[in-house]
């Protein structure tokens, strides 16, 4: 772990170095003072530190690469790709995800519809692993995903609500929230609809205060403890199987519909993009 | 155009649904049979009155479109049509008809996901979204059915091991299975209950319960006070309408053996929970 993160340090100083007016250090830093020091915020000063080097500058560099080399059965770059702000523009696409698509008729989140364009534009199919692999730092979709996200780091959460299909995404994203089920009748709010609350050691976020709340769900974000970037997609199967559910379809319609309540409920606080959590 | 989505589907049949039943239409479609009825968005935003902010950016027009309307898809293909669908009938369609879930994924009981998903009664009564308030109705229904569960063992409460209890109160595995099922035949399933209450204070406990931190020295061990405890180790909502505490008994989370030894670990004056220094614990 160590030796992983002095090998980046180089990288880490100059992709740092040309977002300095936007490192993600600094975003928390002012999310903290705003709010009080909230604990969730503050619980970990050791990874506060580390986030100059955060681990996952280092997947998103591979992740441009990725982006802007032809690959594929189609030889095609993503610099077409459309993640809402029109074909090639990521500054900012990823805070105003999920929403509708009208080539594809569906809300959409990054995950699906960065998969989207790897079929469309690239060739891409269900079975390679650029598409199969959504996990882990050396899969394409987490350095892609990484690198897409970050062009969004301290601009604030503004996901769409225009389209009816979105605004009813988001509102049965809320239903699912509250609604209890699972063999011990866990419902999301359980652990995040009140401040400071703990599970053991680990301080909850609590979706009703944005300021924490934006953090909670400022992913990619590198995991200390499981020593991988992480995405919302991995965030939510992991609730979900502390919660007992069965397994939730990556980029289901499902999934979809809570992310995008996540992200309406941090709507006007920047993102922090890569985040460091423990 | 805009392609058929499995959501605009379900939104079309519940919108036809609705329509049916104000008598203009001839048939419900089979896909929302089952569908819970159509009760007011008491979670949604405008029900509860809260205000989300406004989008920062105004959206192209060609992107927007009407406020009071709804995407669907019926027979005359994908079109706008009057918004009819609850907040809720949408979420249970995703939940338990979009193949949104593994509804068929074996659990350890030997059910399905389904029976995962499915709501009993007390799930039902106690979803409650933001700022709502348990109805005293509803808060007596979800009581009685709790106090109705609750199976006392035969020949009276006695307590366990408390060392045996004090493994089971930290063990927080057991059920868990979406992309990780835990496997019983390998580690029994824990009692969970370090993940929401502090206990002994040799270990860090959460803080969703309260602290139970001398449980038995404060308390004493009368036939009362045990009869109790076993109740809200069974089924806490006979005492707590809609508490966050999982139904140890009643879902046959934990045996009557286990819950004999949680009960030791919190009334055997040699048990941890007991001896631990009460100093410095809040809430007490």
């Amino acid at each position: 772990m160590l030796k992983k993160v002095l090998l980046s340090l180089p990288i880490a100083l100059a992709v740092t170095g040309a977002i300095a007016a936007q490192a993600p250090e600094d975003v928390l830093d002012r999310l903290v003072t705003k709010a009080g020091n909230p604990a969730y915020l503050t619980q970990s000063p050791q990874n506060r530190m580390m986030m100059p080097d955060n681990p996952a500058y280092m997947v998103a560099d591979d992740g441009e690469k990725l982006f802007k080399e032809k690959r594929g059965p189609k030889n095609a770059s993503l610099e077409e790709c459309d993640f809402g702000e029109g074909p090639g523009v990521i500054k900012g696409a990823y805070v105003e995800l999920p929403r509708y698509f009208p080539d594809t008729g569906k809300v959409m989140d990054l995950e699906s519809r960065l998969i989207y364009c790897m079929k469309t534009l690239q060739g891409f199919t269900d079975n390679d692993q650029q598409i199969k692999k959504r996990h882990g730092n050396d899969s394409d979709m987490m350095k892609l995903q990484t690198y897409i996200a970050m062009q969004s780091n301290g601009m604030p959460w503004n996901p769409p609500l225009s389209h009816p299909l979105e605004k009813a995404m988001r509102d049965a994203g809320e239903v699912m929230f509250y609604r209890r089920a699972g063999k011990m009748d866990f419902a999301c709010s359980t652990c995040h609809a009140a401040t400071g609350l703990r599970i053991r050691a680990s301080v909850l976020p609590n979706k009703d205060v944005p300021e924490e709340w934006t953090k909670a769900i400022s992913w990619p974000a590198f995991r200390v403890g499981q020593d991988n970037v992480r995405s919302s997609q991995h965030r939510l199967l992991e609730c979900l199987w502390q919660m007992r559910y069965p397994n939730i379809k990556p980029g289901s319609d499902a999934s979809i519909a809570l992310i995008s309540f996540w992200t309406d409920a941090a709507r006007g606080q920047p993102a922090i993009l890569p985040d460091m959590k423990r | 155009m805009s392609k058929i989505t499995p959501i605009a589907a379900a939104v079309a049949a519940a919108s036809l649904f609705l329509v049916a039943g104000q008598g203009t239409a001839q048939q419900a479609p089979a896909a929302t049979q089952g569908a819970a009825p159509a009760k007011p968005a008491a979670t949604a935003p405008d029900a509860t009155g809260v205000k989300r902010p406004e989008p920062l950016k105004k959206r192209a027009p060609d992107k927007a479109a009407p406020q009071t309307e709804v995407l669907i898809m019926d027979s005359q293909g994908i079109r706008m049509a009057p918004a009819n669908v609850s907040a809720q009938m949408l979420a249970e369609y995703l939940i338990l008809e979009s193949a949104g879930f593994d509804l068929s994924q074996a659990t350890q009981e030997g059910t399905t996901g389904k029976d995962r998903l499915v709501q009993d009664d007390i799930q039902k009564l106690c979803s409650l979204g933001k700022g709502q308030q348990l109805d005293p109705k509803a808060a007596q229904k979800v009581s009685e059915i709790a106090t109705a569960s609750i199976k006392y063992p035969e020949g009276g409460i006695k307590l366990g091991d408390w060392k045996k209890g004090r493994d089971l109160a930290w063990s927080g595995f057991g059920f868990r299975t979406a992309h990780n099922p835990d496997d019983h035949s390998k580690q029994q399933p824990g009692a969970n209950c370090y993940n929401c209450h502090q206990l002994a204070t040799d270990r860090t406990g959460g803080t969703i319960g309260p602290p139970l931190t001398s449980y038995g020295k404060l308390r004493g061990n009368s036939e009362e006070i045990l009869k109790y405890t076993y109740g809200v180790i069974y089924n806490a909502h006979a005492f707590f309408p809609c508490t966050n505490m999982p139904r140890m008994g009643a879902r046959n989370i934990l045996t009557q053996e286990q819950i004999a030894d949680v009960m030791a670990y919190l009334f055997d004056p040699a048990s941890p929970v007991n001896t631990s220094a009460m100093s410095g614990m809040s809430g007490m």
